[in-house]
Formats: C-alpha cells, sequence, structure tokens
C-alpha cells in the first residue's frame, strides 16, 4: 500500500533522515580516520567544520525521527479504515509482523538519537573535544538502526493489503479475565498499579535524594529504574489506564489516547513519559564521560539538571496519567 | 603583558606541496595600554599576525597568550568565545552592514553575548553620545556620511567593552582629516585604558604621537630596523 | 533571564530582521512553497472528507444486505426469508429494513426514507445523531429528519406534517429531531423513522421490508456465509460490505496515487529550487556571515539563524498553503480538482466537502512540505555557516 499519502509521507520522512543519516555518517569516519587536535592542517581545520554539519545533521535527524513515530501511529490509525477487522491503530500494527517491531525501532532511534547529541553537546564543553572519537563511533553505529528502521517500515507498508484480516485490541489486549490470548499480561489490575505507584514513588525518592547528596551508584540505580519504569509504565497505560480515560472497560489500547476525541492526552503523557525516561537514564549514562579531560565539572551540571527536569516530568506524568483513575474513584466507582 | 607572542608560527597547508609560512619565530609582548602599529607590505604576515592576537585562529606553533588565555590549537568555538570577550574590530572600509540602521550595526558583538535588547540599546547610546552619531540612531547604515560611517565603526569596536582593540587599515580608504579625526580617538581610547592594534603603512598613522611603538613585519619575521 | 536562551532569541530577532530585509527574495519563496504545499493540502482534505464519507457509509452498511430480486429488478422481501437463515451458524442478527426515495412533486425533491426497526444493532448510533428527541421513541407517527429536509419543509421540533402514500392518501407525521449537522453527508435528505411508520408510508405489507439486513460477529466470516445465503435463497442478490468497500477503493484508488505521485514531482521541483536558492550564497552574504562571524557568533550560531529563516520561511508557507487550501475545498468545492474527481459524484448525489481537520492533517501536511524543504536547505546552511571569519580582513 505504498500509494497513499501517509506512506508516502512516512517513506519520504524516512528518505529525508536516511539521507542526512548517510552525510553525517561520512563526516563519522573522516573525523575517526584523519582527526588529529593537535594538527594545524587545512583537513584538521575542515574536520572541525564538519562537526558543525553532522551535530546538525543529527539534530534534524532527531527531528523527523520523532515527526516519523507519530506519523506511524497516526498512519497505523489511519490504515485501520482499509484494513478488515482491524478497528484502531494496535490492528493495523499487528496486520502483519513487521508493524510492531518497526514501531519500537523508531522509539528506539528517539532515544539513540538523543543520547547523541547529549554527548556532543557535553563534549564541545571541554576546549580538547574529548568525546570526539566515541561520539563519532557511536555515530556510525546509529546507521544500522536507521536502516532497520527504514527497512521494517517498507516491509510493514509493503505487507498491508485491505483484505487481510487482522484483529485488534479487544482480542489481544483482552482482559486478564478473559484469559488465555493476552498479550501483556502483569498480574492483576491491582498488582499492576501497585508496582507502577511503588516504582514511582521510589524514583521520586532515589532523585530527591540524590540531588541531595550525589552518589555513582544511586545514579545508575535511577538510571535503571527509570528503564524500568518506562517498560512498566507502557504495560500500566495499555492494561489499566488506558481504559479509564476512554471510559470504556474493555477498550486497552496505547494508541486512541493520541486521538483528539481524547483530547491529544496521549501526546502529553508519552511526551513527559519519554522526556523523563530520556532524562532520567541519560543522567546515568552520561557517568563514564566524567573521567574525559575538561569534563567532570560539564557533566556533573548536566546529571544535575538532567534528574531535576526528569522528577518534574515524572510528576507531571503522575498527574496526568492518574486523573481519570482518580476522577472515577471519587465518584463512586469499584475497583 | 596583555599581549604575549612566544616565537610564534603560523604555516598554511601544512605539510602540502603548497606549504606556506605566513608566520615564523615571532615573538611580541604589548602591555596594557599602548597603542602599537603593525607596519609592512601586503603578504608580509601582519594580516596573520593579527589574526592570532585576534583570536581568529591559533598558532600553528609557538604560545600566544592574549589577556591571560593560552592559545593552544583550540577549536574555533573557544576562539570565538575568548574573542567576543577580549577584542573589538575596527576594519578596513568599516564592514558596516549597510541595511542594518546604526543602531543595530553597533550592538551587533552584542547578541552572541545573550544581552538584552534593553541593555543593548542602552550600551549604544552612550556610545552613539560619545561618538556623536545619536541623531543617525535609526538611520540605514547604508545612508550616513564617512566620517560619522567611521564613529558607527569605533562604537561598535566598542560596544563590549573589550580590553583591546584591533584596527585592520583603518584609514586606507579615508581622507586625511578624517585619518586624523580616527587616531585622534584612538589616542582618546588609550588614555581611557584600551590597548590598540594597528595594522598600516600610512605616516598619518605611523607617525602619530600617541603611537607607542611600531613593529615592522617583513617575510613573516619582525623587522628590527 | 537566562543568557543561553537570551541568546537564541537574539539569534531569532536577527533572523527576523535579516528576512525582512531579504523581503524580495523570500517573499517569492514562501509564494512559490505556498503554492505547492496549497496543491498538496487541497488534495490531502479532499481524500481526508471523501474518505470519511466512505467511512461513514460504510459505518451503517450491514456485513450483508439481501435484496429480492425478480425479473432483474429489485422488490420487496418476505420476512419469511430470515427465518430460513437461522441455521446458518455465525449470524449475530437478521433485520428487515425499509430504504426507500420518496419524490415531492411539488419542491421537485427526492428524499430518502429508511425505515428501521429497533433490534436493529446501530440503532443507537443514529439515535445518537439527533438533536432534540430520541429515535423512534413516543408515539405513532414520530419521524426523525435530516437538514436538508426540515429547511426544505420548514420543520422545526414537533412539527406536524404530512406525505402522500402512493394511493395518494396522506400520512401525518410529527417532527422528533433533527440530525445532527456534522453527520449532515449521510442524513441530509433522510426521513427516519420505525420501520412500521416506513411501511405504511409505502404501503408495504407487514410481512415484507425493501431489504434484510444481516449481521456478522466475526468479520473473517463474511464470504462463507454471503455464498451460504446466496444459495438458500436463490432469488436475492447479496451484498457484502468488503464488495462495497472494493468499490470504493477501485473508483478512488488510481486516481490518489497517480495524483499523489504528480503531487510528488511538484514537490521536488521545488526542493531543487530550495537547495538551489539555499546554496547560491552571494557575495554580499557571505561578507556578512564573515562580519557576524568576526564579532563573536558562532558556526552553531549562523546555523540556528538559518534554521530560524528557514523555519519561519516554511511556517509562513505552510500557513498560508494550508489555509488556501482549506477554503479552497471548503467553500469552493475543490474546483481545481473536478477533473479528477469526476465519479464522485455517484457514491453521494450533493457531496460536499467539509473535511474535519485534525492534528493529525496538519502533521502529515508537515512532514510532506516542511520535513524535504528542511532537508534539503541543511547542507545549503552549514556551508553559509563556514565561511571562515578572517575573510573579513583585508587579507
Amino acid at each position: 500500500m505504498f500509494l497513499n499519502a501517509w506512506s508516502l509521507a512516512l517513506t519520504l520522512t524516512s528518505i529525508a533522515g536516511i539521507v542526512l543519516g548517510g552525510i553525517a555518517c561520512r563526516t563519522a569516519i573522516r573525523v575517526l580516520r584523519h582527526w588529529n587536535p593537535a594538527s594545524d592542517s587545512e583537513l584538521q581545520i575542515r574536520l572541525e567544520g564538519e562537526i558543525w554539519l553532522s551535530s546538525t545533521l543529527v539534530a534534524y535527524g532527531l527531528g523527523f525521527q520523532i515527526v516519523s513515530l507519530i506519523l506511524f501511529v497516526l498512519a497505523a490509525d489511519e490504515f485501520c479504515k482499509v484494513i478488515v477487522g482491524a478497528m484502531c491503530a494496535t490492528g493495523s500494527l499487528l496486520a502483519n509482523s513487521y508493524g510492531m517491531p518497526a514501531l519500537l525501532v523508531k522509539l528506539v532511534g528517539v532515544f539513540f538519537y538523543g543520547f547523541w547529541i547529549v554527548l556532543h553537546q557535553l563534549d564541545i564543553r571541554s576546549e580538547s573535544y574529548p568525546l570526539v572519537r566515541t561520539k563519532y563511533l557511536y555515530l556510525l553505529l546509529l546507521y544500522p538502526l536507521m536502516a532497520a528502521d527504514v527497512t521494517l517500515q517498507t516491509l510493514y507498508i509493503a505487507g498491508l493489503k485491505p483484505d487481510i484480516i487482522t484483529s485488534c485490541c479487544a482480542v489481544v489486549f483482552a482482559a486478564a479475565t478473559g484469559g488465555g490470548t493476552n498479550l501483556l499480561t502483569l498480574g492483576s489490575e491491582n498488582l499492576q498499579l501497585l508496582l507502577y505507584y511503588l516504582t514511582m514513588v521510589l524514583l521520586l525518592g532515589l532523585g530527591g535524594l540524590l540531588l541531595w547528596r550525589w552518589n555513582r551508584w544511586l545514579q545508575a540505580l535511577y538510571a535503571v529504574g527509570w528503564f524500568w519504569f518506562f517498560g512498566l509504565a507502557l504495560v500500566v497505560i495499555t492494561n489499566v489506564i488506558s481504559s479509564y480515560i476512554y471510559a470504556m472497560p474493555y477498550h486497552h489500547c496505547p494508541f486512541c489516547l493520541l486521538k483528539p476525541e481524547y483530547h491529544y492526552i496521549g501526546f502529553a503523557i508519552y511526551g513527559t513519559l519519554i522526556g523523563g525516561a530520556f532524562l532520567g537514564s541519560s543522567a546515568g549514562l552520561v557517568e563514564p564521560c566524567k573521567r574525559r579531560a575538561g569534563l567532570a565539572e560539564v557533566v556533573a551540571s548536566y546529571q544535575k539538571r538532567a534528574v531535576q527536569i526528569s522528577l518534574i516530568l515524572l510528576l507531571l506524568f503522575a498527574a496526568l496519567t492518574s486523573y481519570h483513575y482518580l476522577l472515577y474513584m471519587a465518584s463512586g466507582g469499584e475497583v | 603583558m596583555l599581549i604575549e607572542l612566544d616565537s610564534v608560527s603560523k604555516i598554511y597547508n601544512q605539510g602540502q606541496p603548497n606549504e606556506v609560512r605566513a608566520l615564523s619565530e615571532v615573538s611580541l609582548a604589548i602591555p596594557p595600554q599602548t597603542m602599537v602599529c603593525l607596519k609592512g607590505p601586503s603578504g608580509s604576515g601582519k594580516s596573520t599576525l593579527l589574526s592570532i592576537i585576534g583570536c581568529i585562529f591559533a598558532p600553528t606553533s609557538g604560545r600566544a597568550t592574549i589577556a591571560g588565555k593560552a592559545l593552544a590549537r583550540l577549536p574555533d568555538r573557544f576562539l570565538t568565545v575568548h574573542r567576543r570577550a577580549t577584542i573589538g574590530f575596527i576594519f578596513q572600509r568599516f564592514n558596516i552592514l549597510p541595511a542594518l540602521s546604526v543602531v543595530d550595526n553597533i550592538t551587533l558583538p552584542l547578541l552572541p553575548l545573550g544581552i538584552s535588547p534593553k541593555v543593548r540599546r542602552e550600551r549604544a547610546v552612550i556610545l552613539m553620545d560619545q561618538l556623536a552619531i545619536r541623531h543617525r540612531e535609526h538611520f540605514p547604515a547604508g545612508q550616513v556620511s564617512g566620517g560619522e560611517l567611521q564613529r558607527v565603526a569605533i562604537a561598535r569596536a566598542l560596544v563590549n567593552d573589550p580590553p583591546i582593540i584591533l584596527a585592520d587599515e583603518p584609514t586606507a580608504h579615508l581622507d586625511s582629516r578624517l585619518s586624523s579625526e580616527f587616531m585622534q580617538i584612538m589616542a582618546d581610547l588609550k588614555h581611557a585604558g584600551k590597548t590598540i592594534v594597528i595594522t598600516s603603512h600610512d605616516p598619518l598613522v605611523t607617525e602619530h604621537p600617541a603611537i607607542d611603538r611600531v613593529v615592522g613585519v617583513k617575510d613573516g619575521r619582525i623587522d628590527v630596523p | 533571564m537566562n543568557s543561553a536562551l537570551e541568546k537564541h532569541l537574539n539569534i531569532l530577532d536577527y533572523a527576523l530582521s535579516a528576512l525582512w530585509r531579504h523581503r524580495l527574495k523570500n517573499g517569492g519563496i514562501v509564494v512559490v512553497f505556498a503554492a505547492v504545499i496549497f496543491l498538496v493540502a487541497s488534495f490531502q482534505l479532499v481524500t481526508t472528507a471523501l474518505t470519511e464519507t466512505a467511512g461513514k457509509v460504510l459505518a451503517v452498511t450491514p456485513e450483508i444486505t439481501i435484496q429480492r430480486m425478480s425479473a432483474g429488478r429489485q422488490e420487496a422481501i418476505p420476512l419469511a426469508y430470515a427465518e430460513k437463515l437461522h441455521d446458518i451458524f455465525g449470524i449475530r442478527a437478521v433485520v428487515p429494513r425499509v430504504w426507500g426515495y420518496y419524490f415531492d412533486e411539488v419542491r421537485g425533491a427526492n428524499y430518502t426514507v429508511l425505515g428501521v426497526s429497533a433490534d436493529m444493532p446501530q440503532a443507537d448510533e443514529l439515535s445518537r445523531a439527533v438533536v432534540g428527541g430520541v429515535m423512534g421513541s413516543g408515539g405513532q407517527g414520530k419521524v426523525v429528519v435530516g437538514r436538508a429536509v426540515s429547511q426544505a419543509l420548514q420543520l422545526q421540533p414537533g412539527q406536524l406534517f404530512s406525505l402522500f402514500r402512493p394511493n395518494l392518501s396522506l400520512k401525518a407525521m410529527t417532527v422528533a429531531g433533527i440530525f445532527r449537522p456534522e453527520t449532515d453527508l449521510l442524513t441530509a435528505d433522510l426521513i427516519a423513522m420505525p420501520l412500521v411508520e416506513a411501511r405504511d408510508l409505502f404501503l408495504i405489507p407487514a410481512s415484507k421490508a425493501t431489504d434484510l439486513c444481516v449481521y456478522i460477529s466475526n468479520p473473517a466470516e463474511i464470504g462463507t456465509i454471503a455464498e451460504k445465503i446466496s444459495k438458500l435463497l436463490p432469488d436475492t442478490r447479496v451484498l457484502t460490505r468488503p464488495q462495497i468497500q472494493k468499490t470504493y477503493q477501485v473508483v478512488f484508488g488510481w486516481r490518489s496515487g497517480f495524483a499523489s505521485v504528480c503531487l510528488l514531482a511538484a514537490l521536488a521541483a521545488f526542493a531543487i529550487l530550495a537547495w538551489d536558492k539555499a546554496s547560491g550564497l552571494s557575495p554580499e552574504e557571505r561578507r556578512e556571515i564573515a562580519i557576524l562571524k568576526i564579532l563573536g557568533w558562532e558556526t552553531a550560531d549562523v546555523l540556528a539563524m538559518r534554521f530560524w529563516e528557514g523555519g519561519l520561511v516554511a511556517g509562513l508557507a505552510f500557513l498560508l498553503g494550508c489555509t488556501l487550501a482549506y477554503l479552497h475545498v471548503v467553500f469552493f468545492g475543490a474546483s481545481l480538482f473536478r477533473p479528477v474527481l469526476v465519479g464522485w459524484s455517484v457514491l453521494h448525489p450533493a457531496l460536499s466537502l467539509a473535511p474535519h481537520v485534525t492534528l493529525k492533517e496538519v502533521l502529515l501536511l508537515l512532514a510532506f512540505t516542511v520535513v524535504p524543504y528542511l532537508a534539503v536547505t541543511v547542507v545549503p546552511a552549514w556551508r553559509a555557516a563556514s565561511v571562515p571569519a578572517e575573510s573579513a580582513l583585508s587579507g
């Protein structure tokens, strides 16, 4: 199904991304081969100039990736109109085996591009550019990810046939009581919520502790905690929170939240979650950079700022996801 | 010393067939509140010397310390950050952007320093008053007279309050009246505490009483007469 | 205020003034870009509107519709036929329906009359589309009318009116409600009433209806069940929803694809133009950038300025193009696309295009137009930003 506006837009964005990525990788290869900070040669000066090109390209790449991620989910929502049996984006994404992997790769891509930009921003703060090699090696490793992204997306679109029948969220994420077919089961609703709020409180506590007294191990724990929370939150949103927002007990769908019917609340929810998880985990991931020349202070101040913002985002996220649930409880709903 | 060069060399295209040695083993020390003239024919290396003093690029070898910062091989970015806080530039033909207003030209160096529009204007107004160009504030710079343009260029060089002012052949395209007016303003600035480096071979400059030292540059070396 | 933020604001400020200074050149780009966006957006809006129509028509279409054929023409179907389908496994419900047209000789208008039985699975949906009153509630002769009908007959809720039966006797009816404007596409010319009322109007015997709607739980089984039905009831025509859907696809598919490709070509042409404009750096621009750089702008600052310039141009063109496209589609009925769209009137007679614009459509258009523009201008922007600072010196 390529002759469709959404498929074309996705393909166009991917082509733009992969071309820009290719140019950035060309710089990466040149930097890895010829970088010599001591030299005063034309080549070195050109390479120093190209650093700005590559960082701009990756920043654009990140922007395109975010657009592409949202576009992909919205396109899936659109495709459900022509795919028999699909009632919303979940159904379309499950229409063939490339949909969900493509989505996952896109999501991972956002994080990886983001980390590169963090590395770059830290690197250019030190006069010796201590992370140059690391960051360009990393950039080269991003290319297979871009390629995987484009490939999966193309395969997904190519595999979409209007007459193939798929199943939808009602079946896939059937209520736990339905038994058997549930894709994402994690115990009962209450257990999931308990785990969810417990993790949230722990993260808040850890973050607060970190801001009060810095410790390397706490930092690592905080980063790992965010990864765990990110996965957990996606499951809990799908299984529990979404149906309170839809006010429909059997509608469990992580994507319909993005629709205007629900005031685009999904964008706020996923925005705060992805932002928080990104900052929270990146604060831990940049720890090794502290040992590089001239970066100790820069990294420490980034970590502090990142933890602060991630805590704010966590609170916002908690409020956004709990609002409908609490409203339901307050209005006398039963658990 | 405010400016200290210690056997500084600059080689373009090092290691290539078209290698050019623009400066070799130049040593120079300029104390604060002095006015120095770099004199030499074009191609002598005086522009390269000015570029190093102006933190536009670092030397290939040797040590250059400008206003307390040692310029080794540094990425461009750090030179720029140092330059915009320490150096004021006056160019040949002044390099004013004709389509911008006088005040916008003057405040140009303040934009990357993250200074708010209000403060920018306040600073410009003080300088425009001092240099008697306040009445031209909102004129496009392309429409003011040569003498006013010269003072716009001086105001722009002073707006970030730099300790060092570099003037690159400032009088090359001026008549003698404007040239002496220019030198008079420079002399005043020196008395106000600025360190000034001028490249020129105009006798009006080199023989001006306020010049403390004339440094001859020839074939990439300091020419000792 | 934070000085990094202030610096960025300063750069934005400078970018704005630079755009204004080069307003002729930038204005040209905005106009051409806006024209391309206008074409893409108009087309997309038309597509969206038509898809929505199709979707709405399909939403109230049962999985299978059975009509009785006699001498190649449709005629009333006995309800007894429904009984024969009892044994077919997988059928959720079989519901009789009256679907016909009433020709109003006085006004020369055609109304669609729909008689639904209360146990029709979509009765709820219809009820929700009604303002002031509930479908099928209350006493005899209560009907719900579409807005076009209410205007033609000058009807208000609660008002009494009458239509002629085929034998020219008058049937009196009361307006129980009017359909919501959002459902105009489907309901404008509709008069909906309970099944008995519709039978009374058309003088159809109680044992018959115009067609039978078959609802099926599992869409996977539509084909098989349809086949079984046509074997059981040989004198009927069996229409399935996928069939109707395919008809839409065929009418629409190649045209939309073909037009998309044409629009992409226009976009590509514009991208080349944008690249050309962005990469050709005039001596004045070179000089300006060299001055900015020697006065303390970093390469990244110049890049940020270029980004703002490009973003503002694209944003302005986007707003302009989209607004014009909306006006074109909604108020001028997409008159530029008439030749491509011929054939759609078959699906819905007085098709008025009222696309429902959401964030989704905006994002799609953004991806189609602004993303390529930014992608094409980034390398030229970097080239411009790499002008060395020392070129501002006399040399």
